[in-house]
């Protein structure tokens, strides 16, 4: 290009640029309105659900049909008689439905799951990231396509199994649940590693490495270095087992059968199963309670799940 | 304390890439000894074969007389420092340097003393709650060689651990490491590739090129005495012309150089006997920057005709880049891919580039594209074999 055409282009282009920003701002909203109503639309939908269990929860009546969204009488009578399982159908029966129970055995499930789930991730990641071994891309990815398999189609075996077991070791047998978590983290090795890999692989060698030559073990660089580094992924990954695990329906309604074993969707399932007389009111009441851990989770997870930890550990 | 000894050291890594060849190199006790060479010459794997980070595949390397190739970096006693200083991000400065001590589980109170030790020996002491992220550059290297210092180790190995620092803040820490070094008199082995750094800071200095040790000397014996082509153009700033000339042996010994005749002095011969033998023949010749002076009022010294193409002013000298018409060897430090594209000897150019640089006085009045004589003294020349690169001593 020569430099009279260079300065005729650098002269022409605040000009060019002039006329084209007209149009273009008041293009803006033309342009784009559409994605405010998505949002909007999107919005209303996740609410919806959100803002209904809120209401049915704290309404007296515990019918769907006459609910209203503003409560003409709000009443905490729905979480009341569900913590002292005191649940009345429409007709007047008293349902059996110990919510303490399940809300504990939830918990006791969900954070034993959760943590084990990232201790267990957390190691296969450690060995995939750092050793080179016979295998290591295989295992890889066969951890990745067992993982595709969901782990419902397996359910009837898995009853089998622990079925079986059951019979040699009554402690994680049938209707316990120390049965449902050991079947959970059988599922627990797949993405996590994949998550829990791809950050070790960020976190520099020259760390394992100088550690090493301080005399570290192993084991000792694992949880003094690799893992308070990894602290954000751990995080994140101990939060979407729990919630995964809470949440989880079939495996469980398939072991625990008692009662007062179940978990808290296996149990509130059983508020809204009968045709007749659903009970809406404490199974909101339940659901919005159920909410509250998994809030607090999150809440104390979060100062956790931040970046940049690794600022600072090497250059300058 | 202890010394370290390759004994026919090689490595050949998974993917069949051979980085170090027959390496037999004896560090003394207490020494510090300075390994540099071109970027992927087998610098780090050799100093990691030591750390033992790196699986040795051949010969021996040991340290204090015990042969370590089977044993654990953790029993072998040593501390590294590494390039980018490896520092845990989560602990605090304090607890970085205490890191090595507190999995030796050595009592609280030793843990302390040290740690202050090390602190107040580097300067870190404001700094010890501090996390890593918190510091400079600077200061993070210091904390690198607090945790090598702290426990007293029987090795220090450093793998070019001021290449992260700017030129000033490198130069300051230079001194500041040999300082130390000395101090503490712990055998130290320092990787670099910066031959200003080798030549400051060594008591010897080990070239290497290739994955193969070209000379180990004192950083003055390196310069006055190279053991081959690589290591003239290697050491020294700037590096050492190097240009093609024939020599021409009747009772006088003179070199043909591109055009110009050098009858050389008696001391030359003297260094370069070998020189004799070369009549006829063509030879390398090496001639450092500081013995090529401005022709005027040296009458006493042979001249050569060259045409001036850069000329730099420094404020206290000027360096003069100057053109022969003679095949010349390209400098190390100038084209390093060069050198490591052929494989052994390097090999003479034509090229239309500078090949003569000239360190003269400021003030010296050069027009450019001028041809202008210079006069060389020939009492520090040097002189190689051009096939072999083997000095002609
Ligand atoms: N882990 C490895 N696997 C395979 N080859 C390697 C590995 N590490 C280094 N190499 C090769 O070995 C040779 C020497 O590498 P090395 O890291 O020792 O060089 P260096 O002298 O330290 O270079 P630099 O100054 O750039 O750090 C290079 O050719 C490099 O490609
Ligand atoms: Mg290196």
């Amino acid at each position: 290009m020569s430099s009279s055409e260079l300065a005729s282009t650098t002269a022409a282009a605040p000009a060019a640029a002039a006329a084209v920003k007209h149009p273009r701002s008041r293009l803006k909203f033309k342009d784009t309105w559409w994605r405010h109503a998505v949002g909007v639309v999107a919005m209303c939908a996740a609410l919806f659900p959100v803002v209904y269990i809120v209401s049915s929860s704290f309404n007296s009546n515990s019918s769907l049909q006459s609910a209203q969204v503003i409560p003409s009488h709000v009443t905490l009578h729905n979480f009341g008689s569900l913590l002292h399982n005191n649940v009345k159908g429409n007709t007047g029966a008293k349902q059996d439905a110990p919510y303490p129970h399940w809300f504990l055995n939830s918990m006791l499930i969900s954070l034993l799951t959760a943590l084990a789930t990232t201790v267990l991730g957390a190691l296969a990641a450690y060995a995939f990231s750092r050793f080179r071994f016979k295998g290591r891309r295989g295992g890889m990815m066969g951890l990745l396509l067992i993982q595709m398999f969901p782990q419902f189609v397996a359910v009837a075996a898995i009853y089998l199994i622990v079925l079986n077991v059951g019979e040699v070791f009554p402690q994680i047998g049938l209707d316990k649940l120390a049965a449902v978590v050991i079947v959970y983290l059988g599922g627990a090795m797949g993405v996590q590693a994949w998550l829990i890999k791809g950050f070790f692989d960020t976190i520099p060698t020259e760390l394992d490495e100088s550690a090493r030559v301080d005399g570290a073990t192993a084991a000792q660089i694992f949880w003094g270095v690799v893992m308070p580094l990894a602290a954000p992924v751990l995080a994140v990954v101990a939060l979407i087992s729990f919630v995964f695990t809470l949440n989880e329906f079939v495996i469980a309604s398939t072991i625990l059968q008692t009662t007062s074993h179940k978990t808290l969707p296996v149990g509130m399932q059983l508020f809204i199963s009968n045709s007749y007389d659903k009970v809406w009111g404490p199974f909101a009441a339940g659901a919005l309670l159920a909410a509250l851990p998994v809030a607090a989770l999150f809440m104390f997870l979060q100062r956790w799940i931040v970046s940049g930890l690794t600022a600072g550990s090497v250059k300058g | 304390m202890a010394d370290v000894a390759f004994n026919d050291v090689d490595k050949i890594y998974d993917n069949g890439v051979q980085a170090v060849f027959g390496l037999t190199l004896d560090i003394h006790d207490a020494e510090f000894l300075v390994l540099v060479g071109p970027s992927g010459c087998g610098k780090t794997t050799a100093l990691r074969m030591v750390a033992g980070l790196e699986e040795i595949s051949g010969g021996t390397v040991s340290i204090g007389g015990r042969v370590v190739n089977d044993v654990s970096p953790k029993e072998r006693d040593i501390a590294m420092v590494f390039q980018n200083y490896a520092l845990y991000p989560h602990l605090s400065v304090g607890e970085n340097i205490a890191f090595g001590l507190r999995l030796r589980k050595e009592p609280k109170e030793m843990i302390n003393e040290r740690v202050a030790w090390a602190a107040k020996l580097l300067d870190l002491a404001p700094y010890l709650n501090r996390k890593p992220k918190e510091l400079s550059g600077g200061q993070r290297q210091r904390v690198a060689m607090g945790r090598a210092i702290v426990r007293k180790p029987q090795v220090f190995l450093m793998d070019e651990p001021l290449s992260n620092l700017d030129a000033k803040l490198r130069v300051q820490m230079r001194a500041d490491i040999a300082h130390l070094q000395r101090e503490l008199q712990t055998t130290t082995v320092y990787v670099t590739h910066d031959q200003v750094e080798a030549m400051t800071m060594g008591d010897r200095v080990a070239v290497m090129a290739n994955g193969v040790l070209q000379q180990v000397d004192a950083p003055q014996r390196l310069y006055d005495r190279p053991a081959n082509l690589f290591v003239a153009g290697f050491i020294g700033t700037p590096p050492m012309n190097l240009l093609e000339a024939t020599a021409t042996v009747n009772g006088e010994v003179s070199v043909n150089l591109g055009g110009n005749v050098l009858p050389i002095a008696p001391e030359a011969i003297q260094q370069y006997p070998r020189l004799r033998e070369y009549g006829g023949r063509p030879v390398i010749v090496g001639l450092r920057a500081g013995d090529l002076h401005p022709a005027q009022g040296r009458d006493d010294l042979p001249q050569i005709h060259a045409t001036v193409e850069i000329v730099e002013s420094l404020g206290g000298e000027s360096m003069a880049y100057f053109r022969v018409d003679a095949r010349y060897i390209k400098s190390e430090a100038a084209e390093e891919e060069a050198v490591l594209a052929s494989e052994g000897t390097p090999e003479t150019v034509v090229g239309s580039r500078p090949n003569l640089v000239a360190s003269f006085p400021p003030h010296v009045h050069l027009r450019l594209r001028d041809k202008v004589p210079i006069a060389v003294d020939t009492k520090n020349l040097h002189f190689f074999d051009e096939a072999s690169g083997a000095p002609l001593r």
